[in-house]
């Protein structure tokens, strides 16, 4: 079974599937205008921006002679990136082929947005002595301990500790592709679980708010209104606070669940509720590309299967409880060891020794990472080994078929089975077969036209 | 008139066949599982009995563990 891997697309893969009056009616936004012409490839945002003050349709021929001829596939993709978000309308003519002219309303509202400038869709509060804003650093230590508290409510829903104010639906509903939900035991990690916690926070980000997104219609939101308040607000300053009387009652709610994430703050002074936007919600329209900020390693490995990790995070401690037995837990150190029995325990999960020796390289503390290997070769080969421990054994579904009339049919049976992809296993001498069940139909049908 | 039977057909190293036959010969004859010995690495067995083994294995290798208390 090919495993789904959890792709972390960016607004504008959204964007692109909204059906066409409700990208024009997006389109009206002029900020998102400018955050779909900063996620395009750079050729697309060159044909936008060429074509800006043209009016009329230009020829796909004369395109095409725009670039050189090892830039065709670019020029295809470009295309296709602005056919799909509908700023290209794509017009087909039997004598003069085919040609693409701008969107009138994103080409409009771009327009204005160049000549007019930047005008911010609202304005920050006037910084007096009455309002005391937290420094950027105190907010970037903000976000990331909101998005973290998340995260572990996320993973550890069993517990019944509540770390932050998102409803228990919606909680269910992030965690829908990250935890098998078996009665039991409660619901455990999965494979695709471990791996969104391995990307880096911007991806993540975008995950759940696209999970966020796709479930609006539920909530009788509308999505492209969700959307462009998102992409709005990645426009907006971080640091700078902005009154709330300016959003209507769903931004309102939506600012409520934004906060629990940690992409705004929410304070609340005598007369005036207002909110700021922290790095995590200006990176939004930033492209998955741009975000190539490594996370320090923290993780040091012994070749006696001890790990020392130098984290004060909680998080870290749950995800490194996954794999390993967590032996002292310090204020800024986690004393744990690789054991069989806890790697059984993450197998059983369905992460794969493979996700943790990643996880192991790409977290290992700075001075082991310059080692080669940063991880010592007996304890990734050991969890290897273990690994295939538990499939010491292979069971197939099958049938067993003997008995054969002689041995021209038995021969002709095992080709068929074989073409099929079905043959498990045969013996010549006493004319005997085994095939996948999924191949039985065709087994008896085959056998029948033998006897006839 | 070719005979066809329905089952799971099992593959795994010598060993662990042996731990399967030996698992099936003390069973009462009702609940012997193993159709076929086809050879030393693959069996075919009960078509419902691919949880029971799975389930006798990982007793087997937990018998072999000792997982020091959490203090």
């Amino acid at each position: 079974m090919p495993q789904v891997k959890i792709i972390a697309k960016n607004f504008m893969d959204m964007v692109a599937s909204l059906p066409a009056i409700k990208l024009d009616k997006l389109y009206n936004n002029v900020f998102i205008c400018e955050a779909i012409l900063r996620s395009l490839p750079p050729l697309a945002k060159k044909y936008v921006l060429q074509m800006l003050y043209i009016d009329v349709p230009v020829p796909a021929t004369m395109m095409e002679e725009w670039v050189l001829a090892d830039g065709t596939s670019k020029h295809r993709v470009a295309i296709d990136r602005l056919i799909q978000l509908r700023i290209f309308s794509e017009i087909s003519d039997r004598k003069r082929g085919t040609s693409y002219s701008l969107n009138p309303t994103f080409q409009n509202n771009l327009q204005k947005h160049i000549i007019s400038g930047g005008v911010l869709p609202r304005e920050p509060m006037n910084s007096d002595n009455a309002i005391k804003l937290p420094s950027l650093q105190e907010l970037e230590t903000y976000a990331l301990k909101q998005w973290e508290c998340f995260l572990l409510q996320l993973i550890n829903s069993g517990q019944g500790e509540k770390l932050t104010g998102i409803s228990s639906s919606m909680m269910k509903i992030f965690q829908r592709g990250l935890l098998s939900q078996r009665d039991k035991d409660g619901p455990r990690l999965t494979e695709s679980g471990f791996q969104f916690l391995l990307m880096d926070t911007n991806a993540q980000l975008w995950y759940i708010i696209r999970e966020y997104i796709l479930n609006a219609e539920e909530r009788d939101v509308d999505p492209a209104d969700l959307i462009s308040f998102l992409l709005e607000l990645s426009f907006h300053v971080t640091g700078q606070a902005y009154n709330l009387n300016t959003l209507t009652e769903v931004q309102n709610n939506t600012l409520k669940d934004l906060a629990d994430l940690g992409l705004v703050k929410l304070q609340q002074g005598r007369k005036d509720s207002w909110f700021i936007p922290t790095k995590l919600a200006t990176n939004l329209s930033v492209s998955l590309a741009d975000s190539s900020a490594r996370k320090e390693g923290f993780v040091v490995m012994e070749t006696n299967f001890r790990m020392y990790a130098y984290s004060t995070s909680k998080l870290q401690c749950e995800i490194l409880r996954l794999f390993a037995r967590i032996e002292y837990q310090l204020p800024n150190l986690i004393a744990c060891a690789i054991t069989k029995e806890s790697l059984y325990n993450a197998f059983d999960n369905g992460i794969t020794s493979d996700q943790i020796i990643t996880f192991l390289q790409q977290n290992s503390h700075p001075r082991c990472a310059d080692r080669v290997p940063s991880i010592p070769e007996n304890v990734t080969d050991q969890i290897r080994l273990w690994e295939t421990d538990l499939q010491r054994i292979e069971m197939t579904q099958a049938h067993f078929y003997d008995e054969f009339p002689s041995k021209d049919v038995f021969e002709a049976a095992c080709d068929f089975a074989r073409e099929w992809r079905g043959l498990l296993w045969e013996d010549s001498k006493r004319m005997r077969l085994v095939v996948k069940s999924e191949v039985h139909n065709q087994m008896r049908e085959f056998l029948h036209t033998q006897s006839r | 008139m070719v005979n066809a039977i329905k089952g799971v057909f099992v593959s795994c190293d010598i060993p662990m066949t042996q731990f399967i036959v030996n698992m099936n010969n003390s069973m009462p004859p009702s609940q012997k599982f193993i159709i076929h010995v086809l050879d030393s690495t693959h069996l075919f067995v009960q078509p419902h009995v691919e949880q029971m083994i799975r389930s006798a294995i990982s007793d087997f290798r937990d018998q072999n563990s000792y997982e020091k208390p959490t203090s």
